[in-house]
């Protein structure tokens, strides 16, 4: 019997599995998602790939190297969404509160419904019956919180269910590798090696005073998590708290026209989405990142708005002030954040008719046509 | 040296000069009065460098003084003066160490004062052209102009007030480039065409000043290139102008918006008042939906699901439309107006709209222009 219970849903390398329910004679191959550029990165692959080694965020050229007879299709993200949609759909028909956590996982919460449904009995038809409606591949874990339950999936997979029994939970967690542990990224589990650390168990046995020290706030969570404590509520709908984009180039340049190019089509595809979406900003961040992969940010406040000119101005201030090395780019990103409901007030001195009359209609032609239907040159 | 005075009388005129002192001054001496003292004449001034404030008082000197300087603590004699009961006190200042002894009924206070020689020097009014302006005519132009100026320091011209003085036309503009306030009074005897621009510090000052006389009094303005003087019975502000540019705000004002809507000011503004509760406090959208003789205000916060609407009668026979605005602003603007029945002035809602009052004095005019939201198409 559970008191609380969360059931997550995850589906098995989606965008692989979109990709042969498109074309069933990808079934049983190594698939890759990912740019198909000279800097593509994989997205998403199919099982068959990963027992190559291959894995997501991995250069489309390594996975190449690694599975030379890999399939990669560049991906169309309309597709899946839509799948996911239809997946959301079924969830929402379905179930009394869930919170869609990406594109592919889902977070069910099933408190209360043991006495009357038998939560994992209902779980796995709900996971059925998504399998049966979509033909994509389903994991599930089911615990008392989203975390136990996120990694009793990932342990399920590919295609299976896990039940993490109330009480158990600690006994679960405590064999598995750190890595495991949703937010324990690569440079927690070097650094946690280093100390000795490579089983939740032994994490969950060390003073969280100790883990504190060593990580900051983050290793309280840490410690909590490897003791399997999550209280975090599922929650239907998150606001977006902020939006970005950014752009990796084909080859790394310093060619000032071709970045502020750059830089103007990401900041308006970005306050398109802003004015779509009846937001207004207060915070524009640029980011630039050099060859050698480091990293610089810069952000400054402005007053609300999400009207383009005073945008681009922004960010091609904040870009020139960060831009200050001799050095190669490789990526350029914006993000916009401090977001509120709301339409862009006008300037009485900028915002003359025509400039107006020029957003409105880039916008119509935007919404018909695509986000990048049409974009304002370097000025 | 030593004199004596009436203790409120000083009060009065301490707290008139204490406008100009800041809160955190950028030289020390600037936390003092300076006192001058001229035959029976006291000269007390406090400045920020920015603005000062004069102020003369007549005091009895015990015996025939030479001219003497002297800067004192502002905040300690003031506090003393508000404590004690309405009664003659003696200052006597040492003329080497600068220290000062207050004498009152109750018994002696010392406090160290410096030299006035220190203090920095005062603008003074030299090459100036002066016009006289009636107390209430300023004090109206102020409260009418002051909260649409802007905060941004980016665009210094538009934080402070614009003075286009034109002959017997006296012009007030200010605007933060979403709102605008145009303010003129006909009918002073001028034969001087000027133009400044005066900072919104200083007019906040500027009105506590000449509040505190009488309203039938009248001021005399004076400027030259760098400042402006208001002298106002035996007080004197002097303010450092605003050294930029103003914009061409005639160019900006619509001419002929063809959408004339007719409505009571309170009815809009108590009508506004409620609804702004319900819109996002941080961008303050209301949204007015006009159809012939109907105006529909209304606004909604999505992050809390508030919304509210109401309509209002009103006089209108223009095409129907929707228009945005911030809805502080309007309220700002309803405000300061004072006729029964105002006027809104349209175009579409992408376009400037203009507020007016329906009747005023024959001297006066005012012209407020207010920018739209942008709605989504």
């Amino acid at each position: 019997m559970f008191n609380r219970a969360v059931l997550h849903l995850d589906l098995d390398a989606f965008f692989a599995s979109v990709e042969v329910l498109k074309n069933s004679s990808l079934a049983g191959k190594p698939v890759i998602i990912g740019g198909t550029g000279g800097r593509g990165v994989v997205a998403s692959c199919s099982y068959e790939a990963r027992r190559f080694g291959v894995h997501s965020a991995m250069p489309v050229s390594m996975a190449l190297r690694l599975c030379p007879d890999a399939v990669v299709i560049r991906g169309d993200m309309e597709d899946y969404s839509r799948y996911s949609r239809l997946i959301t759909d079924i969830i929402a028909e379905e179930a009394p509160l869930f919170e869609k956590a990406s594109i592919d996982e889902f977070y069910l919460d099933l408190t209360g419904m043991d006495k009357y449904f038998g939560c994992w009995k209902w779980s796995g038809e709900l996971r059925q019956r998504i399998m049966r409606e979509s033909g994509l591949p389903v994991s599930l874990g089911l615990s008392v919180n989203k975390l136990v339950s996120k990694v009793g999936a990932g342990e399920a997979k590919p295609n299976g269910a896990l039940l993490v029994e109330n009480g158990t939970e600690k006994d679960f967690l405590a064999p598995l590798p750190v890595s495991k542990i949703p937010g324990a990224g690569k440079e927690t589990a070097r650094k946690l090696a280093r100390m000795g650390v490579r089983k939740v168990q032994t994490l969950a046995e060390i003073p969280p005073r100790l883990l504190q020290r060593e990580f900051g706030k983050h290793g309280l969570g840490l410690w909590k998590k490897a003791n399997a404590i999550d209280n975090s509520p599922v929650v239907p709908y998150h606001e977006a708290k902020s939006i970005s984009a950014e752009r990796t180039f084909q080859t790394d340049t310093t060619d000032m026209r071709f970045l502020h190019d750059k830089l103007n089509s990401l900041v308006s595809q970005l306050a398109f989405q802003l004015r779509k979406q009846q937001k207004l900003t207060s915070c524009v961040t640029v980011k630039i990142r050099y060859t050698d992969f480091s990293t610089y940010t810069r952000q400054m406040t402005i007053p609300y708005t999400a009207n383009d000119r005073p945008l681009l101005a922004h960010a091609r201030s904040l870009f020139d002030k960060l831009f200050d090395r001799r050095q190669l780019i490789r990526l350029i990103g914006v993000r916009f954040s401090g977001l509120v409901h709301g339409s862009p007030q006008l300037n009485l001195f900028e915002d003359n008719t025509e400039e107006i009359r020029l957003l409105k209609s880039m916008d119509e032609i935007r919404r018909r046509f695509g986000s990048k239907a049409i974009v304002r040159g370097a000025g | 040296m030593k004199f004596s005075v009436a203790s409120s009388e000083l009060l009065k005129h301490l707290s008139i000069a204490n406008g100009a002192i800041s809160s955190n001054p950028v030289l020390p001496i600037l936390d003092d009065f300076l006192f001058t003292l001229e035959n029976n004449q006291l000269t007390i001034a406090a400045s920020d460098l920015e603005t000062s404030i004069t102020t003369k008082l007549e005091v009895n000197p015990d015996k025939k003084a030479s001219e003497l300087k002297v800067a004192i603590p502002a905040r300690i004699l003031l506090d003393t003066l508000k404590a004690l009961p309405d009664q003659p006190i003696t200052f006597t200042v040492d003329e080497q160490t600068f220290a000062i002894s207050i004498t009152s009924a109750y018994g002696k206070y010392r406090l160290a004062g410096e030299d006035g020689q220190d203090f920095p020097e005062l603008p003074e009014a030299t090459d100036a052209d002066s016009v006289s302006i009636p107390a209430n005519v300023l004090n109206k132009a102020i409260t009418k102009t002051l909260f649409a100026t802007s905060t941004d320091d980016l665009r210094p011209s538009l934080t402070g007030v614009y003075f286009n003085i034109d002959f017997s036309n006296l012009t007030f503009v200010a605007t933060d480039a979403h709102k605008l306030v145009r303010y003129t009074f006909s009918g002073i005897p001028s034969e001087l065409s000027a133009s400044f621009i005066v900072p919104k510090k200083s007019l906040n000052q500027l009105k506590n000043v000449v509040t505190t006389g009488d309203d039938d009094g009248s001021v005399l303005m004076a400027v030259n290139k760098a400042n402006a003087f208001f002298t106002f019975g035996n007080t004197t502000l002097a303010c450092r102008l605003v050294d930029a540019r103003y914009p061409d705000y005639n160019a900006v004002i619509p001419v002929n918006n063809p959408n004339h809507l007719t409505i009571k000011r309170t009815d809009l503004l108590n009508s506004m008042r409620r609804i702004a509760i319900y819109a996002n406090k941080t961008t303050n959208q209301v949204i007015f939906d006009i159809a012939p003789n109907s105006l529909t205000v209304s606004a909604q916060d999505l992050d809390f699901s508030n919304e509210a609407a109401e309509q209002l009668i009103c006089n209108y026979d223009g095409p129907a439309f929707t228009i945005a605005f911030n809805g502080k602003f309007l309220i700002e603007m309803l405000s300061v107006l004072d006729s029964d029945e105002v006027r809104f002035e349209l175009n579409d809602s992408s376009k400037a709209g203009i507020l007016v009052p329906v009747d005023e004095p024959d001297d006066e005019n005012i012209l407020m222009l207010v920018m739209p939201v942008m709605l989504g198409t």
